[in-house]
Protein backbone atom coordinates (compact mmCIF):
# COMPACT_ATOMS: atom_id res chain seq x y z
CA UNK A 1 0.00 0.00 0.00
CA UNK A 2 2.68 2.60 0.96
CA UNK A 3 4.63 1.56 -2.01
CA UNK A 4 1.54 2.36 -4.08
CA UNK A 5 0.92 5.76 -3.08
CA UNK A 6 4.34 7.07 -3.29
CA UNK A 7 4.12 6.10 -7.09
CA UNK A 8 1.38 7.52 -7.40
CA UNK A 9 2.40 10.75 -5.86
CA UNK A 10 5.65 10.29 -7.46
CA UNK A 11 3.23 10.44 -11.20
CA UNK A 12 1.18 13.66 -10.38
CA UNK A 13 4.29 15.42 -9.29
CA UNK A 14 6.31 14.24 -12.54
CA UNK A 15 3.25 16.10 -14.98
CA UNK A 16 2.54 19.06 -12.56
CA UNK A 17 2.85 22.24 -14.62
CA UNK A 18 5.61 25.06 -13.37
CA UNK A 19 4.26 27.26 -10.70
CA UNK A 20 4.08 30.19 -13.31
CA UNK A 21 1.05 31.99 -13.58
CA UNK A 22 1.51 32.40 -17.56
CA UNK A 23 2.10 28.71 -18.05
CA UNK A 24 -1.05 27.51 -15.58
CA UNK A 25 -3.64 29.74 -17.62
CA UNK A 26 -2.07 28.14 -21.06
CA UNK A 27 -3.05 24.96 -19.66
CA UNK A 28 -6.12 26.06 -18.28
CA UNK A 29 -7.05 27.62 -21.74
CA UNK A 30 -5.68 24.65 -23.36
CA UNK A 31 -7.36 22.00 -21.56
CA UNK A 32 -5.43 18.41 -19.71
CA UNK A 33 -4.08 17.77 -22.80
CA UNK A 34 -1.44 19.71 -23.06
CA UNK A 35 -0.27 19.63 -19.67
CA UNK A 36 2.12 16.85 -19.97
CA UNK A 37 3.91 19.72 -22.19
CA UNK A 38 4.83 21.56 -19.13
CA UNK A 39 4.91 18.53 -16.47
CA UNK A 40 8.75 18.47 -14.43
CA UNK A 41 9.50 15.18 -16.33
CA UNK A 42 9.06 17.15 -20.05
CA UNK A 43 10.83 20.17 -18.94
CA UNK A 44 13.89 18.07 -17.65
CA UNK A 45 14.34 16.71 -21.34
CA UNK A 46 13.67 19.84 -22.88
CA UNK A 47 16.33 21.31 -20.95
CA UNK A 48 18.84 17.87 -21.87
CA UNK A 49 18.60 18.13 -25.64
CA UNK A 50 18.21 21.85 -26.91
CA UNK A 51 19.58 22.61 -30.84
CA UNK A 52 19.82 26.00 -31.67
CA UNK A 53 20.00 28.17 -34.62
CA UNK A 54 22.39 30.99 -34.24
CA UNK A 55 21.64 33.97 -36.32
CA UNK A 56 25.13 36.16 -36.48
CA UNK A 57 23.32 39.52 -37.76
CA UNK A 58 26.76 41.88 -37.22
CA UNK A 59 29.59 40.68 -34.93
CA UNK A 60 29.85 38.21 -32.65
CA UNK A 61 29.77 35.01 -34.58
CA UNK A 62 33.68 34.73 -34.34
CA UNK A 63 32.73 33.89 -30.60
CA UNK A 64 30.84 30.96 -31.21
CA UNK A 65 33.60 29.05 -33.01
CA UNK A 66 35.16 27.96 -29.48
CA UNK A 67 32.05 27.54 -28.47
CA UNK A 68 31.26 25.49 -30.41
CA UNK A 69 34.28 23.04 -30.62
CA UNK A 70 36.60 21.44 -28.60
CA UNK A 71 37.90 24.18 -26.67
CA UNK A 72 34.45 25.12 -24.93
CA UNK A 73 32.55 21.65 -26.34
CA UNK A 74 28.93 22.91 -26.44
CA UNK A 75 27.83 19.45 -27.23
CA UNK A 76 28.09 18.23 -23.61
CA UNK A 77 25.03 19.84 -22.76
CA UNK A 78 23.36 17.98 -25.35
CA UNK A 79 23.37 21.27 -27.33
CA UNK A 80 24.22 21.89 -31.11
CA UNK A 81 23.78 24.07 -33.77
CA UNK A 82 20.90 23.11 -36.72
CA UNK A 83 20.58 24.34 -39.30
CA UNK A 84 16.71 24.80 -39.76
CA UNK A 85 14.83 26.33 -37.49
CA UNK A 86 11.92 24.23 -37.60
CA UNK A 87 14.11 21.82 -35.81
CA UNK A 88 15.56 24.18 -33.37
CA UNK A 89 14.84 25.64 -30.13
CA UNK A 90 16.75 27.81 -29.11
CA UNK A 91 17.17 31.24 -31.65
CA UNK A 92 20.72 32.88 -30.46
CA UNK A 93 20.98 36.52 -31.78
CA UNK A 94 24.10 38.03 -31.99
CA UNK A 95 25.32 41.85 -32.85
CA UNK A 96 23.21 44.52 -33.69
CA UNK A 97 19.82 44.09 -35.49
CA UNK A 98 18.37 46.63 -38.10
CA UNK A 99 15.36 46.53 -40.15
CA UNK A 100 15.96 44.13 -42.47
CA UNK A 101 17.65 41.40 -40.34
CA UNK A 102 14.68 41.90 -38.11
CA UNK A 103 12.40 40.73 -41.01
CA UNK A 104 14.23 37.60 -41.39
CA UNK A 105 14.45 37.30 -37.18
CA UNK A 106 10.74 37.29 -37.10
CA UNK A 107 10.40 34.64 -39.85
CA UNK A 108 13.04 32.27 -38.16
CA UNK A 109 11.41 32.95 -35.12
CA UNK A 110 7.43 32.29 -36.36
CA UNK A 111 8.61 28.78 -38.18
CA UNK A 112 10.04 27.53 -35.24
CA UNK A 113 7.95 25.06 -33.31
CA UNK A 114 7.23 25.46 -29.38
CA UNK A 115 8.50 25.34 -26.85
CA UNK A 116 11.47 27.65 -28.03
CA UNK A 117 13.50 29.99 -26.47
CA UNK A 118 15.65 33.60 -27.63
CA UNK A 119 19.30 34.91 -26.51
CA UNK A 120 20.44 37.60 -27.05
CA UNK A 121 23.62 37.92 -27.12
CA UNK A 122 25.64 40.97 -26.88
CA UNK A 123 24.59 45.13 -26.22
CA UNK A 124 23.05 46.02 -29.35
CA UNK A 125 20.08 43.82 -28.87
CA UNK A 126 19.37 45.26 -25.34
CA UNK A 127 19.17 48.81 -25.95
CA UNK A 128 21.35 49.22 -29.55
CA UNK A 129 24.62 49.29 -27.48
CA UNK A 130 27.25 51.70 -29.63
CA UNK A 131 24.93 51.73 -32.56
CA UNK A 132 22.35 53.51 -30.74
CA UNK A 133 22.04 56.82 -32.68
CA UNK A 134 22.34 55.01 -36.13
CA UNK A 135 19.08 55.41 -38.40
CA UNK A 136 19.33 51.78 -39.75
CA UNK A 137 19.85 49.97 -36.24
CA UNK A 138 15.97 48.74 -33.96
CA UNK A 139 17.41 49.41 -30.50
CA UNK A 140 15.43 47.37 -28.37
CA UNK A 141 14.96 43.88 -29.84
CA UNK A 142 12.30 42.78 -27.34
CA UNK A 143 9.91 45.08 -28.44
CA UNK A 144 9.47 42.75 -31.26
CA UNK A 145 9.95 39.39 -30.30
CA UNK A 146 10.02 38.25 -26.76
CA UNK A 147 13.14 37.86 -25.23
CA UNK A 148 14.16 35.38 -22.73
CA UNK A 149 17.68 35.75 -21.63
CA UNK A 150 20.50 38.20 -22.34
CA UNK A 151 24.38 38.28 -22.31
CA UNK A 152 25.51 41.90 -21.74
CA UNK A 153 28.55 42.55 -22.93
CA UNK A 154 30.94 43.48 -25.89
CA UNK A 155 31.72 40.72 -27.04
CA UNK A 156 30.43 38.59 -24.26
CA UNK A 157 33.55 35.66 -24.21
CA UNK A 158 32.49 32.03 -24.68
CA UNK A 159 32.68 31.55 -21.09
CA UNK A 160 29.32 33.93 -20.54
CA UNK A 161 27.64 32.46 -23.45
CA UNK A 162 28.41 29.00 -21.43
CA UNK A 163 26.62 30.71 -18.29
CA UNK A 164 23.38 31.80 -19.91
CA UNK A 165 23.29 28.57 -21.44
CA UNK A 166 23.15 27.06 -18.02
CA UNK A 167 20.75 29.77 -16.98
CA UNK A 168 18.70 29.18 -19.42
CA UNK A 169 18.49 25.30 -18.64
CA UNK A 170 17.82 26.14 -14.74
CA UNK A 171 14.93 28.34 -16.23
CA UNK A 172 13.46 25.69 -18.32
CA UNK A 173 13.49 23.22 -15.24
CA UNK A 174 12.13 25.74 -13.15
CA UNK A 175 9.13 26.65 -15.55
CA UNK A 176 10.84 30.47 -16.19
CA UNK A 177 11.86 30.43 -19.80
CA UNK A 178 7.48 31.48 -21.53
CA UNK A 179 8.73 33.47 -24.07
CA UNK A 180 7.08 31.99 -26.58
CA UNK A 181 3.76 31.71 -24.33
CA UNK A 182 3.92 35.27 -23.80
CA UNK A 183 4.38 36.16 -27.02
CA UNK A 184 1.26 33.64 -28.40
CA UNK A 185 -0.74 35.58 -25.44
CA UNK A 186 0.45 39.59 -26.57
CA UNK A 187 0.83 38.36 -30.42
CA UNK A 188 -1.35 41.23 -31.81
CA UNK A 189 0.96 43.96 -29.67
CA UNK A 190 4.32 42.34 -31.15
CA UNK A 191 2.66 42.46 -34.04
CA UNK A 192 1.45 45.77 -33.90
CA UNK A 193 5.21 46.77 -33.03
CA UNK A 194 6.69 45.39 -35.88
CA UNK A 195 4.59 46.44 -38.73
CA UNK A 196 5.27 49.76 -37.58
CA UNK A 197 8.66 49.63 -38.83
CA UNK A 198 8.05 47.44 -42.09
CA UNK A 199 6.19 49.05 -44.86
CA UNK A 200 6.64 45.57 -46.89
CA UNK A 201 7.03 42.93 -45.17
CA UNK A 202 9.08 40.81 -48.25
CA UNK B 1 56.69 56.11 -63.99
CA UNK B 2 56.48 57.98 -60.98
CA UNK B 3 53.74 60.38 -59.75
CA UNK B 4 55.51 63.48 -60.45
CA UNK B 5 55.94 62.20 -64.40
CA UNK B 6 52.05 61.15 -63.78
CA UNK B 7 50.98 64.97 -62.43
CA UNK B 8 52.34 66.40 -65.44
CA UNK B 9 50.81 63.85 -68.29
CA UNK B 10 47.62 64.38 -66.19
CA UNK B 11 47.79 68.41 -65.96
CA UNK B 12 48.00 68.82 -69.74
CA UNK B 13 44.10 68.09 -69.05
CA UNK B 14 42.56 71.63 -69.86
CA UNK B 15 40.97 72.93 -66.56
CA UNK B 16 42.51 70.55 -64.42
CA UNK B 17 43.97 70.94 -60.83
CA UNK B 18 46.45 67.83 -60.01
CA UNK B 19 47.97 67.39 -56.62
CA UNK B 20 49.89 64.11 -55.24
CA UNK B 21 48.44 63.55 -51.93
CA UNK B 22 51.67 61.08 -51.25
CA UNK B 23 53.40 57.94 -52.76
CA UNK B 24 50.86 56.52 -55.46
CA UNK B 25 47.86 58.74 -54.76
CA UNK B 26 47.22 61.60 -57.00
CA UNK B 27 44.30 64.08 -56.76
CA UNK B 28 42.61 65.30 -59.83
CA UNK B 29 40.00 68.50 -59.88
CA UNK B 30 38.24 69.45 -62.25
CA UNK B 31 35.22 71.51 -63.27
CA UNK B 32 32.00 69.59 -63.19
CA UNK B 33 31.21 70.14 -67.12
CA UNK B 34 34.63 68.33 -67.79
CA UNK B 35 33.81 64.64 -65.45
CA UNK B 36 32.99 62.36 -68.78
CA UNK B 37 35.98 63.52 -70.33
CA UNK B 38 38.85 63.55 -67.72
CA UNK B 39 37.49 60.41 -67.25
CA UNK B 40 37.62 59.39 -70.81
CA UNK B 41 41.14 60.90 -70.43
CA UNK B 42 42.22 58.73 -67.39
CA UNK B 43 40.58 55.62 -68.98
CA UNK B 44 43.16 55.99 -71.76
CA UNK B 45 46.02 56.73 -70.14
CA UNK B 46 45.48 53.57 -68.42
CA UNK B 47 42.95 54.05 -65.14
CA UNK B 48 40.74 51.30 -66.05
CA UNK B 49 39.67 49.82 -62.77
CA UNK B 50 37.16 51.70 -60.97
CA UNK B 51 37.27 51.36 -57.35
CA UNK B 52 34.27 53.30 -55.53
CA UNK B 53 32.55 56.65 -55.98
CA UNK B 54 32.52 58.66 -52.66
CA UNK B 55 29.79 61.49 -52.00
CA UNK B 56 31.11 64.17 -49.77
CA UNK B 57 28.68 66.82 -48.50
CA UNK B 58 30.17 70.06 -48.64
CA UNK B 59 27.39 71.89 -46.88
CA UNK B 60 29.23 75.50 -46.15
CA UNK B 61 29.96 75.62 -49.75
CA UNK B 62 26.57 73.95 -50.84
CA UNK B 63 27.96 71.45 -52.78
CA UNK B 64 28.53 67.99 -52.79
CA UNK B 65 32.15 66.79 -54.28
CA UNK B 66 32.05 63.04 -56.46
CA UNK B 67 35.15 61.75 -55.66
CA UNK B 68 35.79 58.76 -58.52
CA UNK B 69 38.44 56.75 -57.36
CA UNK B 70 40.55 54.65 -59.62
CA UNK B 71 43.36 52.30 -59.89
CA UNK B 72 45.70 51.45 -62.55
CA UNK B 73 46.88 48.09 -62.63
CA UNK B 74 49.94 49.00 -65.32
CA UNK B 75 50.78 51.85 -63.47
CA UNK B 76 50.25 50.71 -59.55
CA UNK B 77 48.72 54.46 -59.41
CA UNK B 78 45.56 55.57 -57.71
CA UNK B 79 44.08 58.88 -58.87
CA UNK B 80 41.29 60.38 -57.27
CA UNK B 81 38.88 62.17 -60.19
CA UNK B 82 37.04 65.01 -57.81
CA UNK B 83 34.07 67.13 -59.62
CA UNK B 84 31.30 69.47 -57.52
CA UNK B 85 28.37 69.85 -58.33
CA UNK B 86 25.30 71.66 -56.48
CA UNK B 87 23.28 71.29 -53.83
CA UNK B 88 20.42 72.05 -54.67
CA UNK B 89 18.57 69.33 -57.69
CA UNK B 90 21.77 67.76 -57.50
CA UNK B 91 21.87 65.19 -60.53
CA UNK B 92 25.46 64.51 -63.04
CA UNK B 93 25.91 62.40 -66.07
CA UNK B 94 26.62 59.16 -65.50
CA UNK B 95 29.87 57.12 -65.85
CA UNK B 96 28.06 53.82 -66.93
CA UNK B 97 29.63 54.22 -70.63
CA UNK B 98 33.23 53.95 -69.08
CA UNK B 99 32.88 51.70 -66.64
CA UNK B 100 29.98 49.27 -66.41
CA UNK B 101 30.32 49.44 -62.59
CA UNK B 102 29.75 52.86 -62.00
CA UNK B 103 25.47 51.45 -62.23
CA UNK B 104 25.72 50.25 -58.73
CA UNK B 105 28.18 53.02 -57.42
CA UNK B 106 25.96 55.54 -58.47
CA UNK B 107 22.87 53.48 -57.12
CA UNK B 108 24.18 53.66 -53.85
CA UNK B 109 25.17 57.49 -54.28
CA UNK B 110 22.01 58.14 -55.26
CA UNK B 111 20.10 56.24 -52.10
CA UNK B 112 22.51 57.59 -49.72
CA UNK B 113 22.72 61.19 -51.05
CA UNK B 114 20.06 61.38 -53.34
CA UNK B 115 22.35 62.47 -56.79
CA UNK B 116 20.35 61.77 -59.81
CA UNK B 117 23.27 60.48 -62.28
CA UNK B 118 21.43 60.84 -66.23
CA UNK B 119 21.41 57.94 -68.15
CA UNK B 120 21.45 55.18 -64.95
CA UNK B 121 18.65 53.26 -66.17
CA UNK B 122 18.18 51.57 -62.83
CA UNK B 123 18.57 53.93 -59.72
CA UNK B 124 16.26 51.76 -57.65
CA UNK B 125 16.64 51.32 -53.70
CA UNK B 126 19.75 49.09 -52.99
CA UNK B 127 20.61 48.53 -49.56
CA UNK B 128 17.91 50.63 -47.18
CA UNK B 129 14.87 48.86 -47.05
CA UNK B 130 11.89 50.71 -46.36
CA UNK B 131 13.22 53.51 -45.66
CA UNK B 132 11.21 56.81 -45.01
CA UNK B 133 13.35 59.53 -44.58
CA UNK B 134 15.56 61.82 -46.48
CA UNK B 135 18.76 60.54 -47.40
CA UNK B 136 20.53 59.31 -44.54
CA UNK B 137 23.96 60.34 -45.68
CA UNK B 138 23.42 64.51 -45.86
CA UNK B 139 24.66 66.49 -43.32
CA UNK B 140 21.11 67.71 -42.78
CA UNK B 141 20.07 64.61 -42.11
CA UNK B 142 19.80 64.55 -38.10
CA UNK B 143 19.91 60.78 -37.08
CA UNK B 144 19.30 61.19 -33.48
CA UNK B 145 16.10 62.70 -34.15
CA UNK B 146 15.24 60.17 -36.53
CA UNK B 147 15.75 57.32 -33.94
CA UNK B 148 13.53 58.97 -31.44
CA UNK B 149 10.58 59.56 -33.67
CA UNK B 150 11.07 56.37 -35.06
CA UNK B 151 12.53 53.46 -32.88
CA UNK B 152 11.62 55.39 -29.34
CA UNK B 153 8.48 55.78 -30.04
CA UNK B 154 7.75 51.77 -30.19
CA UNK B 155 6.28 51.44 -27.03
CA UNK B 156 7.35 48.06 -25.11
CA UNK B 157 4.79 45.37 -24.60
CA UNK B 158 3.80 45.49 -21.53
CA UNK B 159 3.00 41.84 -20.12
CA UNK B 160 1.04 41.51 -16.87
CA UNK B 161 2.93 38.53 -15.38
Amino acid sequence: MVDENNTNEQATDINAPADNPVMVEYVQQQGDADMIKFGAAARWATKKSLWMVHFCTGCGGIEMSPLMTSRYDMERFGMHSMVTPRQSDILLITGYVNIKTLKRIIRTYDQMLDPKYVIAFGSCPVNGGPYWDSHVTINHLDKYIPVDLYIAGCMPRPQAITRAFTALMDMIQEGKADGYLRYKKNLEKYRANQEKLMRKWW
Amino acid sequence: MSEEVFARKISEFPGSEVKILRKGQIAVKVPNEKGHDAAVFLKKMGFIHLASIEYVDWIKDNEFELVYNLWSYRHRLTVFLKVRIPRENPNYITFMDIWPIAQTHEREAHEMMGIVFEGNPELTPFILEDWDAPPPMRKDFDPKKYVREKYDSIPFVEEEK
